[in-house]
């Protein structure tokens, strides 16, 4: 079970975690406070200052509307936070409950669960996200629902291995002989003690998510103008390179940092939770 | 006539169409070229033109194709039996000579004798008139055959001559013979023309022959030896499609490329380098193409003429000119091309006024009840999509800057990319849309019956927008029975004021096309009718001649 006091502890002694939490806390702060920190409205146009190189004014530079770079990274970053954790959030419950049933129940269920999970693994994501955008048109939910549905695999046979050896343990053979249900030994006695590997690839996973989406909003399939994300201040980026570094080097920098910041938090939970690495 | 999708700003065009106009005509005409004249070289068989684009063709018969690609290509394969000069007027082409009649009710073309097509067959009037018959049979998929049901009657002569006919004066009726009639009957006759293999591999008469299709790469025509204006300077002319402006941009930067059109960001701020200035002639004139937001007026909310009223005045067009074309365009304000002479520069303009748009919505009955920062009406927010082809990066931020203007009047805009078949074939056919942006290519001829006619607004008909105005109705039907030019000018004078009233359209800018070639093409000549007119005569010294291989 995670104990939070004890785990804060253990990874602000973790320097790498530290700065990954870090980042990850900026950018939080960076997409809540968007509207007071932005120096501009993030659609506003202005045709007197069409890719501005960074300046007093607009420091990250203007896009090719003269739109303020930064500001729109700033609410481009809500777009990245809130893709990244919705759609973990729904492959991390889908993740859950299909691996606790394969694990618990064993057998033709988990034969046939595991079988799914060997199809959806085969198939590479990124492009049946693609062909399902294809179908089901392009928005921010429709995009947060898919990645979901599409990185759920990973996350149910960490929980499906943790629940085949606990599920052998004493104090689920104690629970039962006190005549707790099924349902009641899988959420309320063996899920809390399988969580941590969960968490730890959650937050990877989130770093995943948020590639994705940038990647999908560089190929103009993701985020619908005027919203702005770092995928799609990239593509303006690409189209005046030579012209206009300014707006790749942000949105990429933004996006390296953030997978970056998640992928060091992931990792130091994973070194603070997992006692067998602990004594290392 | 056909709806302009290039990817790259408005290529395309042609209304009543001729192929040399494909590549536009053009009233102002700047080129910043330091041009190898000096090398004083005679003209030189040899070497080749590769050309850069966008999109791919899909199909080179020309009556069948309605994308700027196809016509290019096609066009380079067949011609015409008239075409424009250098000043506007009408030439022969294919035709060497022809009558009116007095009363304008029939034409009698005599062709030009020893025409061959490439397989050596003849060239007849049995030719012209096949494609007569193509292009005007219902069963042929064409968008083009409008001006070819005027005629009533068609009889060939002799081989080399023929008449038409028609049952009421059409103004048009001799320009519309510039393009699309043209098929090689040997070849052709009784068999079905979308499924032949000239779709593929035309076979025709122009200055370049067919030579190869390379799906998703290039097509690569050789100069034709035995064109009867004499073969062409250049042995090749090579079609390469890249789907990408920024690849296709360092293409042209690394040589690959010979000629392209520019985007305006890379017209104004990318190619000022000595680089440039030393391998590349740069070219700019305006369009014979108009870029609009059209309302459907099958939707409820754009019945109202106050409220397309309203949208008209907060939309800035000098805004989206300085932005969007960096100052490369100009405002539209009817659907003419300024300098020309059906435009009526004088009809009611709206001038940017989100005050005067806000009353208008608000005598509409449109008002935000609900405090949510919406107008509304009927408890409905005032909420609608604007569908923009995909690829078009001036077009979408066309539509950014048009929806954050709404915005401040409190209309919610989304913007729907599409790919460009799916706009057309699901979008645009069937109705199915709110409010549209999107470029009419036009050509001399003022006559637009088939945009604005009532009668028009069936499925896949032009009139997609369902624009019903009797006034308009009798002025596009008076317009196109008349031949004097004074008396034209005024309906379509009269008819532009209707239109600017009414606001079907929010006209918005005339684009100019923006060319780049190699400075070692030489004989290029810049007249109102584009640049490529002349591509046959266009050579390169024997010096500056690469002999790499194709690419």
């Amino acid at each position: 079970m995670i104990k939070l006091p004890q785990t804060t502890q253990a990874l602000l002694k973790n320097p790498l975690a530290l700065s990954g939490f870090i980042i990850v806390l900026l950018l939080f702060a960076c997409a809540v406070f968007a509207p007071v920190l932005a120096p501009y409205d993030y659609k506003e146009v202005n045709v007197r200052a069409i890719l501005a190189p960074p300046n007093i004014h607009h420091i990250f530079g203007t896009d090719e509307l003269g739109r303020d770079v930064l500001s729109r990274m700033m609410y481009g970053s809500r777009i990245s936070l809130a893709v990244g954790f919705v759609a973990v959030g729904i492959a991390t419950l889908i993740g859950i409950l299909l691996g606790a049933v394969s694990g618990y129940y064993g057998r033709w269920i988990d034969s046939c669960l595991m079988r799914l999970v060997d199809i959806m693994l085969c198939i590479p994501s990124f492009f049946l996200i693609l062909a399902v955008i294809a179908f089901i048109g392009q928005s921010i939910w429709n995009i947060m629902a898919i990645i979901g549905f599409t990185s759920w695999m990973g996350v149910s046979r960490l929980v499906r291995a943790e629940f085949l050896s606990l599920k052998e343990r004493e104090f689920v053979l104690a629970a039962r002989a006190s005549g707790a249900g099924d349902m009641r030994i899988i959420f309320s006695q063996i899920l809390p003690n399988a969580m941590a590997p969960v968490f730890v690839s959650a937050i990877l996973g989130i770093a995943a998510a948020v590639l994705i989406e940038s990647s999908l909003s560089f190929l103009g399939l993701g985020v619908q103008p005027p919203l702005p994300s770092w995928g799609n201040i990239l593509t303006s980026g690409k189209d005046n390179m030579e012209t206009a570094w300014w707006l790749s080097v942000f949105p990429g920098c933004a996006i390296l940092l953030t997978v970056l910041g998640y992928n060091l938090l992931g990792e130091g939970l994973q070194d603070v939770l997992n006692p067998r690495l602990k004594n290392k | 006539m056909k709806r302009s999708s290039s990817l790259n700003p408005e290529e395309v065009p042609i209304f009543n169409g001729m192929k040399k106009l494909f590549y536009t005509l053009l009233l102002f005409f700047a080129a910043s070229t330091l041009h190898a004249q000096d090398n004083a070289t005679a003209p030189s068989y040899g070497d080749r033109l590769v050309v850069g684009t966008i999109g791919e063709p899909s199909v080179l018969i020309p009556m069948l194709a309605s994308d700027s690609a196809s016509h290019d290509v096609s066009g380079l394969c067949y011609n015409g039996l008239v075409k424009y000069d250098t000043d506007l007027t009408v030439i022969g082409d294919l035709a060497k000579s022809w009558e009116v009649s007095p009363d304008g009710l029939t034409i009698t073309f005599h062709l030009l004798p020893d025409v061959h097509w490439e397989d050596g067959a003849p060239f007849t009037a049995h030719d012209v008139e096949f494609g007569f018959k193509t292009i005007t049979n219902p069963d042929t998929p064409t968008a083009y055959a409008e001006d070819f049901r005027q005629v009533v009657k068609f009889e060939i002569i002799d081989p080399l001559t023929f008449r038409v006919t028609y049952d009421k004066p059409f103004a048009p009726a001799l320009t519309s013979w510039g393009n699309m009639t043209v098929l090689p009957s040997h070849l052709l006759a009784g068999k079905d023309i979308t499924k032949n293999e000239l779709t593929r591999k035309p076979l025709g008469l122009g200055p370049f022959s067919f030579k190869e299709w390379a799906s998703g790469e290039k097509i690569v025509m050789e100069a034709n030896k035995t064109y009867f204006e004499g073969r062409p300077y250049l042995d090749s002319y090579i079609y390469r499609f890249i789907p990408d402006a920024a690849t296709l941009f360092l293409e042209l930067q690394a040589g690959n490329i010979d000629l392209m059109t520019l985007t305006p960001l890379q017209y104004s701020r990318q190619t000022d380098t000595d680089y440039f200035k030393k391998n590349f002639q740069k070219f700019k004139y305006p369009l014979f193409t108009y870029v609009y937001f059209a309302f459907n007026f099958l939707h409820p909310y754009f019945q109202d003429k106050r409220v397309r009223q309203a949208i008209a005045h907060a939309i800035d067009k000098q805004e989206i000119i300085d932005g969007v074309l960096l100052g490369l365009g100009e405002p539209a304000t009817g659907p003419y091309v300024p300098n020309t002479w059906p435009y009526n520069p004088d009809v009611k303009k709206y001038d940017f006024n989100l005050e005067k748009a806000r009353q208008l919505l608000f005598d509409a009955g449109w008002r935000d009840t609900d405090g949510d920062g919406l107008l509304d009406r009927d408890g409905k927010p005032f909420e609608f999509s604007v569908l923009v082809g995909m690829g078009n990066s001036v077009r979408l931020n066309t539509a950014t800057i048009i929806q954050w203007r709404l915005e401040q009047l409190g209309i919610k805009m989304n913007i729907r990319v599409l790919e460009w078949s799916t706009l057309i074939n699901e979008f645009i056919d069937k109705r199915r849309f709110e409010a549209i942006l999107l470029g009419w290519s036009i050509g001399l001829d003022p006559d637009q019956y088939d945009i604005w006619h009532s009668s028009k607004t069936g499925e896949k008909q032009l009139n997609f927008i369902s624009y019903k105005n009797k006034a308009v109705d009798e002025l596009l039907e008076k317009g196109r029975r008349v031949f004097d030019v004074q008396e034209r000018k005024k309906i379509y004078y009269r008819m532009q004021e209707l239109l600017a009233e009414d606001v079907p359209y929010i006209f918005l800018y005339v684009p100019y096309s923006l060319p780049i070639v190699s400075s070692r093409i030489c004989n290029i000549k810049p007249a109102p009718i584009g640049i490529s007119y002349n591509l046959p005569k266009w050579y390169v010294p024997k010096k500056l001649q690469k002999n790499a291989p194709v690419p």
